[in-house]
């Protein structure tokens, strides 16, 4: 009863997690940029939710209508801000964005909404309990949404000329170019598409979480834990990974002390990261 | 490669700097020393940051778990064995630097400024729940520091704060001096060499991955001092202080300073810590407005000046130096061969 139970929690986190990371490890893998700010634009889409039930009494199923494109813009600049940066810099450049990015993110959402914890009541639809675990529609929904969402990326990169072309890109930029991919644009779509996936993770997880500036690092770890599992630019990787860790986390949480609930997950990065020789196409 | 020209003036500098900051600390008022104390501490880092990352051009998020061991070390070691924090600062560089043996070689292993960032913040992120599940380290809680009565050379409490500025600040000169001092040795030039291109030095005899290991073992070592003074200045040492909101602060003071000048470190230190004090003074204490304004010069310098204060301010040097001084192609390059014919083993070409 407690397994069937630990194993649904478990998947519905991990499909999140699986979407979080699926965009990180597209970002590593063709944009050769770790994105640390990465998961404080789950935070700010999560914020966003929040304003928006807040202000306008909104739905957050409809300000993700209205986010998405905001968010691809936001994404589409920061792609820029990468791609400037590191045609000056280099990847320690980017690093740098990345990080004061995340910085910035977080004191922002600190100053605007203060740093105890904010829930958006009462958007349930409905609830159904399977072996005993009460499970809310959103949490359903959101299980679904970035299940669907990851699997279609990896579909996309895996099966369409464009997804050809980014794989390309990812193996060997200086190939790639010589065969006519336009590289940094492939580079800005991967940094968009992630941004954006990322944003869209954070409303949809909105409804049932408790929110905190701070949880950008916290989904930092967790998109970094996916591509370690999941092997750099390996999308279909990510979002196996994302359930696995998802499943780790829960089990642990059931069986182990609170301590390990913490630990359980990060040992098993560690011991990836001690054991396995390379960790994909990344660098 | 250091700002000091001839080998007296580098120790004269270093002095001069001492007596000036050591007399200065003292004519601070209460409120002065509070922030210089937070940003020795932070420069502190930032010097052992900058063996890492200006040197070798490693970008480390490691250096805040060396100050909780340091932290953690030398109050433990107080606490239940009565052993001056004098002599538990420097225990705190030892177990730093045997806890930075399998961290630095987990980091560095994959090849790549990205592996390793990710890897030393995931680190950094996994030390606060293993500190936490360590029963004897107080838990979650942390370790307050058994009190004296009164003012205790030996037990490194005072009541007033000058005193741990002025220890910070010898730390920071010795950090200083020593970093200058590696970087014209042999292994900085080993160093110098596996920054500019590792299957070069990896070619010319330089064994990089060791030496990488070894560096980082050494920044852990310096950065463990600082964090036992730290400690003891609060007074009691938890997850929170050293590795929770803050763990990018030290990374952001030596980006801000840069790595380009030995004093880039001090100033960023300066500059942002000031800063930060006083918007968060002129916002009425809001929270959240310290760690924004922090963000924002962050991103500021990021964008404008990505080689920090110090390293715009050797550029400039750099781009007058042909108007000012006549003979400016040589002189720099003769420095550099004096340099290099000093020293006992030749190694190709360091630059």
């Amino acid at each position: 009863m407690l397994l069937q139970q630990l194993i649904i929690g478990g998947l519905l986190t991990g499909a999140v997690y699986g979407l979080i990371g699926v965009g990180f490890t597209l970002v590593i893998g063709v944009g050769k940029i770790a994105n640390f700010a990465h998961g404080a634009f789950v935070a700010l889409g999560m914020y966003a939710a929040v304003f928006a039930k807040d202000r306008w009494d909104l739905n957050p199923y409809i300000t993700l209508f209205a986010v998405v494109p905001m968010f691809a813009l936001a994404g589409w600049l920061v792609a820029e801000l990468f791609e400037w940066r590191g045609r000056k810099a280099g990847q320690i450049g980017e690093l740098l964005i990345g990080l004061a990015l995340l910085l910035v993110i977080n004191g922002a959402l600190e100053v605007q909404f203060g740093v105890s914890p904010r829930t958006i009541q009462g958007i349930e639809f409905g609830r159904i309990t399977i072996f005993g675990r009460t499970i809310l529609g959103t949490e359903i929904l959101a299980a679904t949404v970035t299940l669907v969402l990851a699997l279609g990326l990896y579909a996309f990169v895996r099966y369409t000329r464009y997804g050809r072309a980014l794989r390309a890109v990812a193996s060997n930029p200086a190939a790639a170019s010589l065969y006519g991919i336009r590289v940094p644009i492939a580079q800005r779509f991967a940094v968009t598409v992630s941004i954006l996936l990322a944003g869209i993770a954070g409303i949809v997880i909105s409804p049932f979480s408790v929110m905190t500036p701070d949880r950008g690092s916290t989904y930092l770890i967790t998109a970094f834990a996916v591509i370690v599992v999941g092997g750099i630019g390996n999308t279909l990787g990510a979002v196996l990974a994302g359930l696995g860790i998802g499943l780790v986390t829960s089990l642990s949480s059931g069986y182990l002390s609170s301590y390990w609930t913490t630990l359980a997950p990060l040992a098993l990065i560690m011991a990836i990261l001690l054991t396995r020789r390379d960790l994909g196409v990344g660098s | 490669m250091s700002t000091f020209r001839s080998s007296w003036s580098l120790p004269l500098g270093l002095l001069a700097l001492l007596v000036i900051g050591w007399f200065w600390i003292g004519a601070m008022s209460a409120a002065t020393v509070s922030i210089a104390v937070l940003a020795l501490y932070y420069a502190a880092g930032a010097t052992s940051f900058n063996l890492l990352f200006g040197v070798l051009g490693i970008f480390s998020l490691a250096q805040p778990i060396f100050f909780a061991t340091g932290g953690y070390s030398s109050v433990y070691l107080y606490n239940t064995y009565d052993l001056s924090p004098w002599i538990g600062m420097l225990v705190g560089s030892l177990v730093a630097a045997v806890l930075a043996i399998p961290i630095g070689f987990a980091a560095m292993r994959h090849s790549g400024h990205i592996i390793t960032a990710l890897v030393t913040l995931i680190i950094a992120q996994a030390a606060v729940p293993i500190l936490a599940a360590i029963k004897p380290l107080g838990g979650a809680n942390g370790l307050y520091v058994a009190l004296e009565p009164e003012d205790d050379f030996g037990a490194m409490q005072f009541v007033a704060g000058q005193p741990y500025a002025r220890i910070l600040l010898v730390i920071n000169v010795v950090l200083i001096g020593g970093l200058l001092w590696f970087k014209r040795s042999r292994f900085g030039y080993w160093a110098a060499a596996v920054h500019d291109s590792e299957q070069a030095a990896s070619a010319s005899g330089v064994p990089v991955q060791r030496l990488k290991v070894a560096i980082f073992v050494v920044s852990a070592a310096i950065a463990a001092p600082a964090g036992a003074v730290y400690a003891q200045y609060n007074l009691f040492v938890n997850a929170n202080l050293f590795l929770g909101a803050g763990i990018f602060q030290v990374i952001v003071v030596a980006l801000i300073g840069g790595a380009a000048r030995a004093w880039g470190p001090l100033v960023g230190a300066a500059v942002a810590v000031t800063l930060t004090h006083e918007l968060t003074d002129l916002a009425d204490g809001r929270p959240g407005i310290g760690p924004l304004t922090f963000a924002c010069a962050f991103l500021f310098l990021a964008l404008v000046m990505p080689r920090g204060i110090s390293g715009t301010w050797a550029a400039v040097v750099e781009r007058r130096r042909p108007i000012t001084s006549g003979g400016s192609l040589e002189r720099p390059l003769m420095t550099v061969d004096r340099d290099v014919a000093a020293q006992p083993v030749a190694v190709g070409e360091p630059r």
